[in-house]
């Protein structure tokens, strides 16, 4: 992932580990500066960054545990954020229990077929099904649809006969990102 | 009865400042929220609205300046709006603006989809 390529010239940032809340934090108020686009852009990449980045913190089926027993244990995984001519891409990459794989294929086919009104009320619909004890809302690959603007790639692999590696890619425009 | 008042701190930049006054009913949320357990940080703010109804009878005016707010704490902002809806339904003048920036379009259809979802009317602001 790290080594020297045509890629790594394109690369922001890059991390793999453990994702806590202050890791998350830091790291987005750091894209916010240092991302040398207009503030439309940086808000987007900052939007989608902590609803992916949060993903793999909450949902990833590699966890580390927490020195201190009271913390929940943290997701383990990877992102990169990348620079090309027309767009910048983020992805993030983490471990899931196999039976989760069909489901993210089903969801996010789902809503790459949806227009921007139909993903606004998919999202009011799921959201309102969510328990408020809920980790997460369940909606964070619908508002990364509705951010981005763009299709959401992903890919699963196999890992063994319990695992599979989830790995999530977003186009975010470098045009019509006025905000 | 109490002012609730949280803090934004620089080393926890995703929990949102509160100012809720007892004496004048006005409330203040402002900054940015994507804190875990979202729960957990909005639940005091909605039973302080249920003790404000049961121990005043002025009129209450929340005040959002919210700039971002991740996925998590838009399912407890409904559950907010929710409970204004109903303090509103049960005879209390209740008002919301939210304040936004013009040029943010992602949070002017957020704040339009909570008024769908929430039934309480809310005053979009330009900031």
């Amino acid at each position: 992932m790290f080594e020297y390529n045509d890629n790594l010239k394109k690369n922001i940032v890059a991390y793999n580990g453990p994702l806590t809340i202050n890791l998350i934090s830091l790291m987005a108020n750091h894209l916010k500066e240092i991302i040398p686009f207009e503030q439309g852009l940086r808000k987007k990449v900052f939007r989608v960054f902590i609803e992916l980045t949060q993903n793999v913190s909450y949902y990833s089926a590699l966890v580390s545990e927490s020195p201190k027993a009271e913390q929940p244990k943290r997701g383990i995984g990877w992102y990169t954020l990348d620079d090309y001519d027309e767009y910048l891409l983020f992805k993030t990459g983490n471990l899931i229990f196999k039976e989760h794989g069909p489901i993210l294929i089903k969801n996010t086919d789902e809503i790459n077929k949806l227009s921007d009104e139909d993903l606004r009320m998919l999202k009011r619909k799921t959201r309102s099904q969510a328990a408020v004890r809920d980790i997460g809302a369940h909606i964070g690959l619908i508002q990364t649809g509705i951010i981005s603007g763009n299709p959401i790639e992903v890919n699963i692999s196999e890992v063994d006969d319990k695992h599979s590696f989830f790995e999530i890619a977003v186009k975010i425009n470098k045009t019509n990102s006025t905000i | 009865m109490k002012n609730l008042v949280l803090n934004s701190e620089p080393d926890t930049p995703y929990y949102p400042e509160v100012v809720f006054n007892a004496e004048t009913g006005i409330c203040e949320i402002s900054g940015e929220s994507y804190m875990e357990e979202a729960y957990k940080f909005y639940a005091p703010l909605i039973d302080w609205l249920k003790e404000f109804v049961a121990n005043s009878s002025h009129e209450l005016t929340i005040n959002f300046k919210l700039i971002y707010f991740n996925t998590s704490s838009s399912r407890l902002l409904v559950d907010f709006l929710e409970t204004l809806r109903k303090i509103k339904e049960d005879g209390r003048n209740v008002t919301v603006n939210w304040y936004y920036d013009p040029e943010d379009p992602d949070v002017k259809d957020e704040v339009e989809d909570f008024e769908i979802e929430s039934g309480m009317e809310i005053n979009l602001k330009e900031k």
